[in-house]
């Protein structure tokens, strides 16, 4: 009975052993990947801050209103942002990696589904980067089109189209990533659909008299008097 | 030439056959046949009278719009021109050769302005001009005008001279002269304009600039002609056309377009000019033929309070966009002015130039997309059109002239301000 404890407890302990002697080397490999992917992550957001900053990124961010929106957030410039983000992106990939060396059944399948799910969530903060930029410079020269032709209500019209455009981009960035696709599809249409119908009657029933005078001024034959400016040129 | 391929093989043959010529004119505007062809008769008309002995050709930019060759033809199979009423006696010992240059579509003026400058380039012209068949009444004078400069006293650059009604051209001669003269200090008045002259020099030294890509080329090339031959010290003069026909008031050209394609084509010039100009101080005249400048005065009705209202209603809806485009000084008077009543309302020499010199600064350091930026101007330069004809209502040509002399010198006082805007380093706010 006594030898059968010991002989239990003893295969227990070489079990144990032989676990910790195969662990232990898997584990220092990790935190060596860990460790080595802190350094490459540094090393390449130093670099990318660098290229960043001679492709004068801040400047068109500050010029398309991405940067506006960023400090809205309490968020950083563009380039420390993107650094910061790629940094984190090259870490969290290492560290992954160093998790998969070791060797945790179940968790292999849940690392490749994360970095199946990664190239997508990029896609999505792209679009949204981008979507963003195109809303800032159409919605003004939206505005600044309105304010020039002297048009009742310049800022609304420049809203109007800044809300259209997030809309739509909203909905991509969305439907990239696959949330509620369907669902997102459906309210944009519905969305859209009203802005648009909206407005229609809106210029159709309420501005009668704005539609001719435009119509007049970019296709008739003369300007009114009440436009009478001098010749510029 | 600066590129083999760039003129067609058909333009080729024809330039080709015409051989070496002393006076080459290009007509780069793409009119109806009916203003082609009285255009060409005009231009012919100058050549029988005034060049009698040279050898000429004109240059018909053609961009294939409802006309075909026969129509547009002023002359016989001959080159010679035919009968014209107005002209009794034709007396050219030259053949006067026609080229045209077909384009598919509608070229643009740079484009236009790049086919006359190989042609005359292959063509060894020794003076050129480019006139505009839009031009009502274009006259054989006008032809000799432009070209005798540079034929005969070795001008490389002519601007025109006109007689224009003291409300015509104000955007001329509240922003585009009085800035251009104190920035690259030559004393040129018409810097857009539909006709003027150059020598064969010039044109080959503009032909051979890799700037012909550029959007501001395509749209107004002229003023970038004429800055060029001021900052690579070319020799610049000014002759006097005529009244230009143009009414003083409606059915012009838009003023957010003239603005865009004037402003934005000076701006760029400031820009890729800034080496000749950054440096220099005063200005001096350039010689002129003909009287310096002529303003008349006939009574014309304008909608002024309109203009008014489209200042104050434009700075107010903009200000998040004249904020970051004007100094805080500027924008604060601006929009002290704004709360002004509109019958005491002035737009100050002083404000006027700094305004413009922040907008060429910021234009410079890319606050912004630069073609919003040019238009965000829009208000303001109605503003200051708004205030100039409060103050000169009952102003003689002679007043108004003496005030724009004024806001001239205003301009060169300044420019010290435009010159530590411009070299000063700007951080991005972030």
């Amino acid at each position: 009975m006594r030898d059968t404890i010991v002989q239990g407890l003893e295969q227990a302990y070489n079990n144990l052993v032989h676990m910790i002697a195969e662990f232990l080397p898997r584990f220092v490999v990790m935190l060596i990947i860990i460790l080595l992917g802190l350094l490459v992550a540094f090393v390449l957001r130093y670099l990318l801050r660098g290229l960043l900053g001679l492709t004068k990124l801040d400047r068109v961010s500050e010029d398309a209103g991405a940067s506006r929106v960023l400090r809205m957030a309490d968020l950083p410039s563009m380039t420390e942002l993107l650094s910061r983000s790629f940094f984190w992106l090259t870490w969290i990939g290492f560290i992954l990696i160093g998790i998969s060396v070791l060797g945790v059944a179940g968790l292999q399948e849940q690392i490749s589904r994360l970095f199946r799910f990664l190239p997508e969530v990029v896609i999505a903060i792209l679009i949204l980067f981008l979507g963003l930029v195109a809303a800032n410079f159409l919605s003004r020269a939206a505005l600044l089109a309105a304010v020039n032709a002297g048009l009742p209500s310049p800022r609304l019209v420049s809203w109007s189209v800044r809300f259209i455009l997030w809309m739509l981009t909203i909905s991509m960035a969305l439907e990239e990533i696959g949330v509620a696709r369907q669902t997102v599809i459906a309210a944009f249409s519905i969305v859209f659909g009203a802005s648009m119908l909206g407005l229609a009657l809106a210029f159709g029933l309420g501005g009668q008299e704005l539609a001719r005078r435009s119509l007049e001024r970019h296709f008739g034959d003369a300007r009114k008097e009440e436009d009478k400016e001098p010749h510029p040129l | 030439m600066a590129e083999d391929t760039f003129l067609s093989d058909d333009l080729l043959r024809q330039l080709m056959s015409v051989g070496e010529v002393d006076l080459l004119v290009g007509i780069t505007s793409h009119s109806s046949a009916q203003a082609i062809r009285q255009a060409m008769q005009v231009i012919e008309q100058s050549f029988q009278q005034n060049f009698v002995r040279q050898r000429v050709v004109i240059v018909n930019i053609d961009g294939g719009g409802p006309k075909d060759e026969a129509e547009v033809s002023a002359g016989n199979s001959d080159g010679q021109p035919e009968g014209n009423p107005h002209v009794p006696i034709l007396t050219s010992l030259r053949t006067v050769h026609h080229v045209t240059a077909r384009f598919s579509g509608t070229p643009s003026q740079g484009t236009a302005l790049r086919t006359v400058l190989a042609a005359s380039d292959l063509l060894q012209a020794r003076a050129c001009a480019i006139v505009s068949p839009t031009t009502s009444n274009l006259t054989p004078q006008w032809i000799a005008n432009l070209l005798r400069p540079a034929y005969r006293d070795n001008f490389d650059f002519v601007a025109p001279l006109y007689t224009r009604h003291k409300y015509q051209g104000l955007l001329a001669r509240i922003l585009l002269y009085p800035m251009s003269r104190a920035v690259f200090g030559k004393r040129i008045r018409e810097l857009f304009a539909d006709e003027w002259g150059f020598s064969g020099r010039l044109g080959t030294h503009c032909l051979n600039q890799n700037v012909w890509h550029e959007a501001a080329i395509h749209s107004r090339p002229e003023a970038w002609m004429a800055v060029s031959a001021i900052s690579s010290d070319y020799r610049c003069c000014q002759a006097f056309l005529g009244p230009k026909p143009q009414p003083p008031t409606g059915s012009g050209p838009d003023i957010v377009e003239a603005i865009r394609q004037t402003v934005g084509t000076f701006f760029w010039c400031l820009e890729t000019r800034a080496g000749s100009w950054l440096e220099r101080e005063g200005s001096e005249p350039v010689p002129t033929f003909g009287p310096e400048h002529e303003l008349t005065s006939e009574p014309v009705e304008l909608n002024l309070q309109r203009m008014f209202e489209l200042f104050c209603s434009g700075v107010k809806e903009l200000e998040p966009i004249l904020s970051t485009v004007l100094e805080r000084e500027t924008h604060a008077e601006i929009m002290d002015i704004v709360a002004v009543d509109a019958k005491t309302f002035r737009f100050g020499a002083d404000l006027w130039v700094r305004t413009l010199y922040d907008f060429a600064s910021s234009y410079h350091h890319q606050v912004m997309n630069r073609d919003h930026l040019v238009q965000a101007l829009v208000p303001l330069y109605r503003g200051k059109i708004y205030s100039f004809l409060q103050e000169h209502a009952n102003s003689s040509p002679e007043e108004m002239e003496e005030a724009n002399e004024r806001l001239c010198l205003e301009f060169e006082r300044q420019k010290l301000y435009l010159r530590e805007r411009w070299t000063k380093r700007v951080e991005v706010k972030v």
